[in-house]
């Protein structure tokens, strides 16, 4: 009977534990934040925040257009997050839950081109990009990203694993038309995939310093990640504001799963299959 | 987009005069499809395509697009007679079994621990461990080479203070580790920092898998007297097969193509004797450093291979018996 | 009255489309921090000659830049008007045959080269004699060290720079009585070590001919003294621009630092501005003339405004006011002669304990040597480097290891 008692608390213990660990560079990073650089360098770094934060801000905003490329990257993010979705929800429930020519073929070259490494694709998107005169807009950056082999494949794998056929072969014997049946069943049994594949896909978008590096040559343009990164020098960046500014920048995501954890987590339960 | 009346499935209850625009079912899939084909035609076939014949070519490309070379086998050749090659391969191996293998292992029960034993702190819980993924690069470089240091990181601190405690002790080193310095010592570096970075990731995405298995299963399997470990063993894991196949393959595909955490933790070099120098940073460093796009093209094409024959290998070892995947 | 308004209207309006159509003219630069602060300090001296014509600076990181840079030549399409290059980038960028040659018509900065650093000058000469970069700023080598560490251990600076091993030989003493490493690492003394002594119609690595140097004497000695530095303890095991490095300096754990001279200048702003008065600069050990980066103005041959982009060069590397403006708010050291002589560099550094090592400095630029380049230099760097993370780390032997260097390199100049 002890160990019934044991296990749950050791297992309790180890998943806080872990979940220390897991904050703790997350934690550093707002520390950092409110240091000068020089403290930053020290060993051992600073534990507890600082008053620098003021200054590291000034600094920030005075080297890159910081609010606007904040604004660029949430509009990129966004449109980026709602068209994948969109497609890739559509494109998912058609793998798994119909049969069509060229099916295996297609899923595999989709899939195939996640097996190769970004950056190889820099020269040829850039070409492309040029070509359609998209040099400099933010399009270039959310419109590509749409047809994701990842989102595909992840919608793919929630709806066989949770839409039986037989609701779907239901629902049109009782009339509803093929349109309505993704609009009005299989999306709403989507949610949690669809708040999983939302949050990444924003998280990535908001991450993302390739596309942007290729695709914008003019500063008032830059997503976040690419600002931040025009601050770093080899030998002379601003640490503090780097840090700080990297440290803002996490903040929109924070709010994002907050939000999308909701959902996903205390999401349905088991009675809207039914 | 009409469809004559007698071509309607299902009962023909519709009458005639109705113009309700239906769709015949076997029509649905190319519409659903099409916005992602068309996108992937334009932006993912070219790049491919481009990259493919790049690998046949020598190329130096700040001469420009006419000073390609055509050299046929001969980056592959190179390539595959390349000790670095071999070598890159080994480490990227290693790292993503060393990283993937405890991703899923701990991923899953983890999953299924919070889903079931944190009511009111789940959120908390489940956002501490996807903050690793939200962190930029920029402050995991910085975090992690402050952590790492030698003799005043964290981590070599957090293991001498481990060391002293009896009964612990005999399994921590007492000596502080060079983590950085030593090639030994830089692939576990590596692993753990990866495995921090995605172990949120994978739990979060199981624990959405886990949202979609009906409760009255287990609330059926309680009444006829099987424990929550047995539970676990014959309904969770059977139901979170597709999820788990999905999440392997991802850690099989994103394990060989690490790039971005070793790149940072060895500041793009790859570390002492380059052994933290995955094949993905090799390509990078064959096309940005060495100006060889030709050879990183060849490079990537045979990483590809590697990377679909175990995607292959999952793929076959997650069938379920009898079923189309 | 009617034809002479007809006329003054068009005149008028000619004069505005004149004007408007100037006004619409920008440049764009691009760049990378901290050369990109130097430009954007250039421009309201560039505004009273050309008030009309915007300069956009565009910045990137360091690597980010070259790479967009890279990507950008590659199509010919999307080049900045004034692309601004690492040392370490001019010679790809060059052989590429991508950027303008500055040398000729209508530029003839050929005829302005007694104005530039020798070496920086011929670094920016493609090897078809082409002079497609003007140098901007240059890093002089020096060594940098801690006199008090010094003075404890009973070491002079003629000790540590009369010969690499005594350079070591003083670092056993250092290292005996105060506990600090010589240097940061091992690989920084080979760094230097196989730029010395490099003969006529050699490279680095590989001499014009194509054959493999990596097992010359050079080479030889370089990684014996890296060896004898590691055995007897003497380096850090630690790479710059770490914590670890910064820390080290910061409490007096490392006692040389070899690097550019402009490292004097961070150390005092932000690495270890505590230690001032403390360090001093002096000539790399055994007269080595070494070079750390250096910052190169081009024209891509694909970029619009030619004419106006040459002018903002001119502006940045052949004007004293602005080379001199740049030394003192970003300390690039300029690689124009002309201001050599200004009384700037008579100044006492008070970080360096009031020495002027300035003086010092511009006579170590003067005889810097050029060295060719070769377009396989990156990799045979690297190559090197890990033959000798081997030796340094796992007690590889060394003849073993420049034999595997040279093997790996001739795998690749052979291709």
């Amino acid at each position: 009977m002890k160990t019934e008692k044991i296990a749950p608390a050791a297992a309790y213990l180890l998943v806080g534990v872990g979940a220390i660990i897991m904050l703790l560079p997350f934690y550093f990073m707002f520390v950092f934040a409110t240091h000068a650089r020089t403290e930053i360098f020290n060993l051992p770094p600073p534990l507890f925040f600082g008053d620098h934060f003021g200054v590291n801000l000034q600094i920030l905003t005075e080297k890159i257009p910081f609010w606007r490329s904040l604004g660029w990257s949430l509009y990129v993010a966004l449109a980026s997050t709602a068209l994948t979705l969109l497609f890739c929800s559509m494109g998912g429930y058609a793998f798994a839950m119909f049969e069509f020519r060229g099916k295996q073929p297609l899923f595999l070259l989709v899939l195939g081109t996640m097996l190769l490494p970004s950056f190889l694709g820099m020269i040829p998107t850039f070409m492309i990009m040029d070509a359609f005169g998209w040099i400099d807009q933010p399009r270039a950056l959310y419109i590509p990203g749409a047809a994701s082999a990842f989102g595909i494949f992840m919608m793919r794998q929630f709806v066989s694993s949770s839409i039986p056929k037989d609701l779907i072969e239901a629902a049109r014997m009782d009339g509803c038309g093929e349109l309505g049946i993704y609009w009005r069943i299989v999306l709403p049994l989507l949610q949690p995939a669809m708040g999983t594949l939302g949050l990444i896909t924003f998280i990535a978008s908001w991450n993302n310093f390739i596309g942007p590096l290729i695709v914008m040559r003019s500063p008032e343009m830059y997503t976040l990640p690419l600002a931040l990164r025009s601050m770093q020098s080899p030998v002379n960046t601003e640490w503090g504001a780097v840090m700080a500014g990297s440290a803002i920048a996490t903040l929109p995501l924070l709010v994002l799963f907050a939000i999308s954890s909701r959902r996903l987590i205390d999401g349905l339960t088991a009675g809207a299959v039914k | 987009m009409s469809t004559p009346a007698d071509h309607i499935p299902g009962p023909a209850a519709q009458p005639a005069t109705r113009r309700r625009w239906r769709l015949r079912t076997s029509q649905v899939p190319y519409l659903l499809i099409s916005p992602f084909v068309v996108l992937f035609l334009v932006f993912g076939i070219f790049p491919l395509v481009f990259s493919f014949w790049l690998a046949f070519q020598s190329w130096e490309p700040t001469a420009g697009l006419a000073s390609m070379k055509f050299v046929g086998l001969d980056n592959f050749r190179f390539a595959i007679t390349d000790e670095w090659f071999w070598k890159s391969l080994r480490n990227t191996a290693w790292l993503a079994l060393a990283s993937g293998v405890p991703q899923h292992v701990i991923a899953i029960p983890l999953a299924y621990f919070i889903h079931t034993g944190f009511k009111r702190s789940r959120n908390a819980v489940i956002g501490a461990y996807f903050l690793p993924y939200i962190t930029s690069t920029v402050a995991i470089a910085m975090m992690f080479g402050t952590l790492f240091s030698t003799d005043y990181g964290l981590i070599n601190l957090s293991l001498h203070a481990l060391a002293q405690v009896p009964g612990l002790g005999w399994f921590f080193p007492d000596a502080p580790v060079d983590w950085l310095n030593r090639a030994e010592n830089v692939k576990p570096a590596v692993a753990i920092v990866v495995f921090w970075r995605y172990i949120g990731f994978n739990t979060v995405l199981y624990l959405a898998a886990l949202q979609t298995i009906p409760s009255d299963i287990y609330e059926a399997a309680t009444m006829d007297g099987a424990r929550r470990v047995q539970q676990f063993f014959y309904i969770t894991l059977p139901s979170l097969k597709p999820m788990i196949y999905f999440g392997v393959t991802l850690s099989v595909v994103g394990g060989l193509q690490l790039f971005e955490e070793p790149f940072i933790l060895t500041g793009g070099r790859g570390g002492t004797d380059q052994a933290g120098m995955t094949t993905a940073m090799y390509m990078y460093r064959t096309a940005f450093e060495f100006n060889d796009f030709g050879g990183a093209s060849a490079l990537s094409w045979l990483l590809f291979v590697f990377v679909a024959l175990l995607t292959w290998l999952t793929n076959r070892a997650f069938r379920p018996r009898g079923n189309a995947s | 009255m009617k034809p002479l308004t007809r006329t003054a209207v068009i005149a008028a309006a000619a004069m505005l489309t004149l004007a408007t159509a100037q006004a619409q003219q920008s440049i764009t630069i691009a760049a990378f921090p901290a050369v990109d602060d130097i430009a954007k300090a250039a421009i309201p001296i560039w505004k009273k000659t050309h008030p009309t014509v915007e300069v956009k600076v565009v910045s990137r990181a360091f690597a980010d830049h070259h790479t967009a840079m890279t990507t950008a030549l590659s199509t010919s399409s999307n080049l900045p008007d004034v692309m601004v290059v690492e040392y370490g980038y001019v010679a790809r960028f060059a052989e590429g045959g991508g950027l303008e040659n500055l040398g000729a018509a209508p530029y003839n900065l050929q005829a302005q080269q007694a104005h530039f650093v020798p070496y920086a000058y011929r670094q920016g000469t493609s090897n078809a004699g082409a002079v497609v970069a003007a140098p901007a700023d240059i890093g002089p080598g020096t060594l940098l060290y801690r006199t008090d560490l010094l003075k404890t251990a009973a070491v002079t600076e003629a000790d540590l720079t009369q010969s690499w091993e005594s350079f070591v030989g003083a670092g056993v003493k250092i290292k005996a009585a105060t506990g600090a490493y010589l240097v940061a690492h091992a690989r920084d003394i080979k760094d230097i070590v196989i730029r010395s002594d490099i003969k006529a119609g050699e490279g680095l690595y590989i001499d014009n001919k194509g054959k493999v140097l990596v097992d010359s004497p050079r080479f030889l000695r370089a990684f014996q003294l890296a060896k004898k530095v590691r055995d007897q303890k003497l380096d850090g095991k630690i790479n710059a621009w770490s914590n670890e490095w910064s820390e080290g300096f910061k409490r007096g754990t490392i006692a040389t630092q070899l690097s550019g001279a402009w490292l004097a200048g961070h150390l005092s702003n932000w690495l270890a501005p505590a230690t001032k008065g403390l360090w001093r600069a002096a000539q790399l050990p055994e007269k080595a003339y070494a070079s750390w980066g250096g910052t190169f103005y081009t024209i891509p041959k694909g970029a619009k405004n030619k004419t106006l982009a040459w002018e903002f060069i001119e502006l940045m590397t052949l004007n004293p006011a602005m080379q001199l403006q740049a030394f003192k708010a970003q300390d690039a050291f300029p690689a124009l002669v002309d201001v050599h002589n200004d009384a700037f560099f008579d100044q006492p550094i008070e970080f360096l304990g009031g020495q002027k090592a300035r003086l010092l400095w511009r006579e170590t630029a003067k005889k810097i040597n050029p060295i060719e380049v070769h377009k396989l230099d990156p990799i045979a760097d690297e190559i090197v480097n890990t033959e000798l993370d081997k030796v340094l780390d796992q007690g590889k032997d060394i003849p073993t290891a420049l034999a595997d260097a040279k093997r790996l390199l001739e795998r690749r100049v052979n291709r």
